[in-house]
């Protein structure tokens, strides 16, 4: 074991000595990368990394944060249900999944642990989007590939997974001005997510730069549903008592509860955007005739199928962008599919965007909730 | 010989924490893909350390019959002040550090007078300052961030061979006679430095020893003619600055500030855990800090295990919960052995 630490130690002197130069482990090239389609740069300045090619099967952990939502739940059973697709099984010896909690040093150490346990890749949602140069300098020294997704880093040292947030908030704003045609004011309720995320930020940010630049007349009433249906459904419900009617709503998250609130109020059916729940989905299938014009854009869950094939593409030796974009999935009212798209028999909670098409990725509704059946045997 | 059985019988609570906990680590070690190694040890080192910290910081008020709420919310007030303090010249960096720690300390030396003058009970009076000092950290680190010593932060959370390195001396970590520590972790190194130069110290002091003896018995120790208001405000003192220790040591790890509400809490109640588990009575006056650094060692060993062992992840927290129970459980073993069931209410 000594041997083993004197012989790193050396690199670990350098890295200490030249602060700035990189003696990290992916090389940085220059694009374009592997598959731009499934893996595609966020812009045109983001870099490239390659790792060496090294052989399969490779040993591959997930180290999620908070567990206790719907979100992360999916997320994990995802995970297992995409490892478990046979080429994908054939590619990983072993696979493990953890959840650390709220506790940043915990996380921390299970990047760690796995690193010292000769993983080779390491997916992960960080609990805080700073505090993490010592494990990225330790995935550097030791060859890991760590992706973080979702929650990503303040860092440009990782290759990371998300999607464009503000592009999400623009597709809200151009839905909306779609569907009015040529109407240029109105009022528009905009449910909003928790309070100080980024992604909640972003959305807000890219919402409002749309219908700004339209030139029209629009008086946008904020409230805050925190993603959850309950706090969505309450707040909507508050806000038509107070505004009485909207010409348009923007749902973050919680869209079954913010619908279900102008239902129960008696509110008509505007034109909508909102998220990817199942149960949003079941009601935009039955109201869509009563003018409920839905757009569902969802921030999937199935996200860490892409990250970890992002990471089994970087363990092969591909070249891949430092940021990558995921696609942002979208499905219109008039485009609802029972058992495509949404599933009458599946729980409201359930997120239906789970397929990426560029990607390859195809995990469907079943499969997920095949290995929910498992888990509570 | 009949001195040692005494004392055995006397810190049986601390020696079944110490027991449980070799138990652990030496499976976990044995199960480790790779095995024992001081890479591991330094990991495991500094995922333990911070919590080590707070729970001793709960420790010291529990000793006296209290419960501090804001153990997790002076650390994270400490984590968002040295952010901001950790980076400059050498001298720079020691005054941060001076700062931090006595803002830990001046935390609980707040809690402390309000408890004492303010006359309100512990639980109350700290989940109050709690929310204050989560307060201020949001206020002095909106968002996370901040500017960390790289030097600083990648030497103090790994072997000494790395400061030596980093900082030029010893030959740079190859000398002949600091080949034989060089492979300790600095986070243990530190830890053990805590618990033997301050904790043992105030324990046999007088006022530490007040601080037992108002647990056992407020109204005895009033009597005895012990300074109690001194010691309630020394205890939580003491507490706040074991909290800034924490909190100065999570800046280091992370090389940032995050005034993360979550983690607070979560700091909280896990040094709760890790005082009953290492054999400190939540009743007071029974118990010793060095137990909460066993049971802080154990609370993470468990978790160690979640990253070796195929462990479904969404059964991962009942399996920590039964594993947590059942640890806890030891300590009331004795209930068996007693003749006398009134003997339990003292």
């Amino acid at each position: 074991m000594f041997n083993f630490k004197r012989a790193i130690a050396p690199s670990a002197l350098s890295l200490m000595m030249m602060a700035s130069a990189a003696v990290a482990a992916p090389a940085k090239v220059a694009g374009p990368g592997f598959d731009p389609g499934c893996f595609a740069p966020w812009n045109s300045e983001i870099g490239y990394f390659q790792w060496e090619k090294r052989e399969g099967p490779h040993k591959i952990a997930i180290v999620n944060g908070f567990v206790g939502n719907t979100w992360r739940i999916q997320m994990i059973q995802t995970a297992k249900a995409y490892a478990s697709q046979p080429d994908i099984a054939a590619q990983i010896e072993e696979f493990k999944v953890v959840s650390t909690g709220t506790d940043v040093a915990a996380q921390l150490g299970a990047i760690e642990d796995f690193i010292n346990q000769g993983y080779d890749a390491i997916v992960t949602i960080a609990v805080s989007p700073e505090g993490f140069d010592r494990v990225i300098r330790l995935a550097d020294r030791n060859d890991v590939v760590l992706v973080p997704f979702d929650n990503v880093l303040d860092t440009d040292k990782v290759m990371q997974v998300n999607k464009d947030q503000l592009e999400m908030g623009r597709m809200y704003g151009r839905w909306l001005l779609e569907q009015f045609g040529d109407k240029s004011e109105g009022k528009i309720l905009e449910v909003r997510g928790l309070p100080g995320n980024s992604v909640d930020r972003d959305r807000n940010i890219g919402f409002h730069e749309v219908m700004d630049a339209s030139g029209g007349n629009w008086d946008i009433v904020e409230v805050v549903g925190n993603w959850d249906d309950g706090t969505a459904q309450k707040v909507t419900a508050d806000a038509i008592a107070v505004h009485s009617q909207f010409d348009g709503v923007v749902v973050q998250g919680g869209t079954t509860g913010a619908v279900r609130a102008m239902l129960d109020a008696g509110h008509p059916m505007v034109p909508l955007a909102g998220e990817a729940e199942n149960g949003f989905r079941k009601i935009l299938a039955e109201q869509a005739d009563n003018g409920l014009k839905a757009i569902s854009i969802g921030q999937s869950p199935g996200m860490v199928s892409v990250a970890m094939k992002a990471a089994l593409a970087a363990l092969d030796g591909q070249v891949m962008p430092q940021l990558i974009s995921i696609p942002i999935p979208s499905t219109r009212y008039d485009e609802l599919e029972a058992g495509k798209n949404y599933w009458p028999d599946l729980t409201d909670n359930f997120f239906t965007v789970n397929e990426f098409p560029a990607c390859d990725v195809n995990i469907t509704a079943r499969e997920i909730m095949t290995k929910d059946a498992e888990n509570l045997e | 010989m009949n001195d040692l059985r005494v004392r055995l019988s006397q810190n049986a609570a601390l020696l079944t924490a110490i027991v449980v906990f070799i138990l652990f680590y030496v499976f976990y070690n044995m199960n480790h893909p790779r095995g024992f190694s001081v890479a591991v040890l330094i990991q495991n080192s500094n995922e333990v350390f911070t919590l080590a910290m707070v729970a001793m910081a709960q420790t010291v008020p529990v000793l006296m019959g209290g419960l501090d709420l804001s153990v997790g919310a002076i650390m994270t007030l400490v984590n968002t002040i040295a952010s901001h303090l950790l980076n400059g010249s050498p001298m720079q960096i020691a005054f941060g550090m001076v700062v931090s720690l006595a803002a830990g300390a001046a935390c609980g030396f707040v809690n402390g007078c309000i408890v004492v003058y303010g006359r309100i009970q512990p639980i109350i009076a700290t989940l109050a300052t709690g929310a204050i000092f989560l307060g201020l950290a949001l206020f002095l680190r909106p968002s996370p961030g901040g500017n960390v010593d790289d030097d600083l932060s990648w030497a103090a959370t790994n072997d000494l061979y790395e400061i030596a390195a980093t900082y030029g001396f010893a030959q740079n970590g190859e000398a002949g006679w600091f080949q034989p520590i060089s492979w300790i972790p600095v986070p243990l190194l530190l830890l053990v430095l805590v618990a033997v130069l301050v904790w043992l110290p105030f324990a046999r002091s007088v006022t530490g020893r007040t601080v037992y003896a108002v647990g056992s018995g407020e109204g005895a120790a009033y009597m005895s003619g012990l300074s109690i208001d001194r010691a309630k405000i020394a205890a939580f003192t003491l507490g706040g600055f074991f909290a800034g220790i924490g909190g100065l040591y999570l800046t280091l790890q992370t090389s940032s500030g995050n005034a993360d509400i979550p983690q607070a809490g979560a700091y909280t109640l896990n040094s709760i855990a890790a005082v009953v588990i290492g054999g400190t009575s939540l009743l007071g006056g029974v118990g010793t800090a060095i137990g909460s650094i066993f049971g802080a060692l154990i609370l993470r060993t468990i978790s160690f295990n979640f990253r070796i062992f195929e462990i479904d992840p969404l059964m991962q927290p009942l399996f920590e919960g039964t594993v947590l129970l059942a640890a806890v459980s030891l300590g009331a073993f004795r209930v068996l052995r007693v003749k006398n069931t009134l003997e339990l209410f003292r």
